[in-house]
């Protein structure tokens, strides 16, 4: 009942209260102002912009415009003007967006200790766009070094530039570049490795760069036992990785027979159980016998890992190794009648003896209780 | 008459003791080795603060063992060889019978099961299979243990072969103590909940007789039943292979 006079009641009251008002001729040109608004804001806003980064460089063009630190060094303050133009910011923001509380000139009086000091003011601008990646750098080593006042250790700027920042990674043969301004010669190792080779020569874009194992802000510290335990995750990345392993004619099996050997297994248990090796040194890794950035080709004459070179490399951690001990490393291979017959063999045999002993044993065990019941 | 029949020796007792302790230790350690990639053995790791010190204890544990296989193999050797014990522990053609008689009992094919001797076949083969185990265990774990000096005797593959024996070897005798030894000393309604005989070396004369009935006989003939109510058997030369 109480339904139907709900019913009845919504259409008691028609079409009254939904007639729509007759457009008002104003309308129109409202909703013109309306979308127009934004562009003509943005544009006046791009005006300021401009008016106050050629207000800023009136002084900062001036390729003398230096500052001197407590410790007596200097920094030049000059810009290029068409360098910031051209950069990723150059068309987004201006000078006061980073330099807060710049505004007024003559600038507030600011003294800084070092260049470290100077360097590591201005990573607080970056972060108020790029928190993600700043949060991510206060747990790499150069932070580290810099909050300790290391000269040295880069901030934001060093690696990116200030004022002609480019788009981040691009191009991948940059980085190297950019890391090799600091770190020279593990640089010029990675140059002649077979990764980079192929990309400073070749341009290839599937090796890897510096960042690629070792982050570009959250850089651990390489010398870390957590970090080294790391590497045949970080190999393994790639080289487990089957369609682009085909694509060079690689094993993608070299992880899982290396873990299931005793130097892998040894860094699993370490790195899984969160435990540093007694001895003060980690068991042999990738790197251990690979090299790690002077990584070459495992059919390179020199390579450390070619059969003739082995012994010498086993060596290296077990002085003494005999002439039959690279024989004792089935060289990343699956064991196989062709391969490692021997390992095969007791493999295949214990596949079938330990099913056969212990089915027949539990057999054994269920009849047993079978003839209880039955003799109950 | 006593109640209680003594089976083993103080010796025996003290070794199965160690080896009992050494072979928990070991699977204990030698199982996070094999499955290094469960969560659970590297827990255990974490538990002996590194894997440096898990192998320490493996290491030890592995060596004990041999001594104890040695000494034991040792011991029995000299007893059989200067007729002090029989060896009640060698296999023989009765043992094929009785287990098809067993077996025969169990699918309801023979009314009563053999009557067994001091050690029955079930016995006999855990025995031999810890036995020649060992000797697996022994003789790949010191390959790994020393890899450096069996490659100055051994090709090189040896040394990966002993691993996957060792690690299988070592899973085998594990998952046979669970499911064989566990039932036949704790699980198995005869015994349940837990045959002691090996930790008192005493056993009831009502068990001797429902499981070792043709050695209490043995026991009977050689010694008229005593006046008193000591143990029957006198505990000097009763040794484990034998009697």
């Amino acid at each position: 009942m109480r339904v139907c006079l709900r019913r009845s009641r919504r259409t008691a009251t028609p079409d009254r209260g939904l007639r729509l008002p007759r457009a008002p001729r104003l309308v129109l040109p409202v909703l013109i102002l309306f979308f127009i608004l934004p562009f003509a804001r943005a544009a006046s806003a791009q005006t300021e912009a401009r008016e106050e980064i050629d207000t800023c460089l009136t002084c900062h063009a001036d390729e003398s415009l230096t500052i001197t630190f407590g410790d007596g060094t200097t920094q030049s303050l000059a810009v290029d003007g068409s360098s910031f133009a051209g950069s990723v910011h150059g068309e987004t923001l201006r000078c006061t967006d980073c330099h807060a509380g710049m505004g007024d000139v003559p600038h507030p009086e600011r003294t800084f200790k070092n260049r470290a000091e100077f360097r590591a003011a201005f990573r607080d601008a970056c972060r108020s766009c790029h928190v993600e990646t700043y949060t991510q750098s206060l747990d790499g080593v150069h932070d580290r070094l810099l909050a300790k006042g290391d000269a040295r250790a880069p901030a934001c700027a060093d690696c990116h530039g200030a004022h002609d920042i480019g788009k981040a990674g691009r191009p991948r043969a940059a980085i190297s570049r950019t890391c090799a301004r600091c770190h020279e010669s593990i640089s010029a190792a990675y140059a002649t490795s077979v990764h980079g080779r192929s990309l400073l020569d070749a341009g290839n874009p599937d090796v890897p760069v510096c960042t690629d194992c070792h982050h570009a802000h959250d850089i651990a510290d390489p010398r870390a036992t957590s970090w080294l335990l790391r590497t045949p995750e970080l190999c393994g990345r790639c080289h487990t990785n089957a369609p682009l392993m085909a694509k060079y004619g690689l094993s993608p099996n070299v992880l899982s027979t290396y873990l299931a050997d005793f130097h892998g297994a040894s860094a699993s248990l370490s790195a899984g159980s969160g435990t540093e090796p007694e001895k003060g040194r980690v068991t042999a890794l990738c790197i251990d016998c690979h090299g790690v950035h002077n990584v070459m080709r495992v059919t390179d004459p020199d390579s450390p890992v070619l059969k003739a070179n082995l012994q010498r490399t086993c060596a290296r951690c077990h002085p003494g190794a005999p002439a039959s001990m690279p024989a004792a490393w089935l060289s990343h291979y699956e064991p196989s009648w062709q391969k490692a017959p021997v390992v095969y063999s007791v493999k295949v045999a214990y596949a079938v003896l330990i099913p056969f002993i212990i089915g027949g044993l539990v057999l054994q065990i269920l009849l047993h209780l079978w003839r209880l019941v039955v003799n109950r | 008459m006593s109640d209680l029949v003594i089976r083993f020796t103080r010796r025996q007792r003290l070794e199965h003791v160690l080896v009992m302790t050494t072979f928990t230790l070991l699977a204990i350690t030698g199982f996070p080795q094999k499955f290094y990639d469960a969560s659970w053995a590297h827990a255990t790791v974490a538990l002996f603060g590194g894997v440096d010190r898990l192998r320490l204890v493996h290491r030890v544990c592995g060596v004990l063992f041999a001594a104890l296989a040695i000494l034991h193999v040792a011991l029995v050797s000299f007893e059989v060889a200067t007729g002090r014990s029989r060896p009640s522990l060698v296999p023989t053609r009765r043992d094929f019978a009785d287990a098809m008689q067993t077996l025969r009992y169990y699918l309801g094919l023979a009314d009563r099961q053999a009557p067994f001797d001091r050690f029955d076949y079930r016995q006999k083969f855990e025995y031999w299979g810890l036995l020649l185990g060992g000797v697996v265990m022994i003789a790949t774990g010191f390959i790994l243990l020393y890899p450096l000096a069996a490659l100055q005797l051994l090709p090189g593959e040896l040394v990966p072969a002993s691993k996957v024996a060792h690690s299988n070897e070592g899973l085998m005798a594990f998952l046979v103590v669970i499911t064989w030894h566990i039932y036949n000393a704790h699980l198995s309604p005869d015994v349940f909940p837990f045959d002691t005989s090996i930790f008192t070396g005493r056993i009831s004369r009502e068990r001797m007789a429902h499981e070792h009935p043709l050695e209490l006989e043995r026991i009977a003939a050689a010694q008229p039943p005593p006046a008193n109510h000591e143990p029957a058997l006198a505990e000097k030369g009763d040794s484990p292979l034998l009697q």
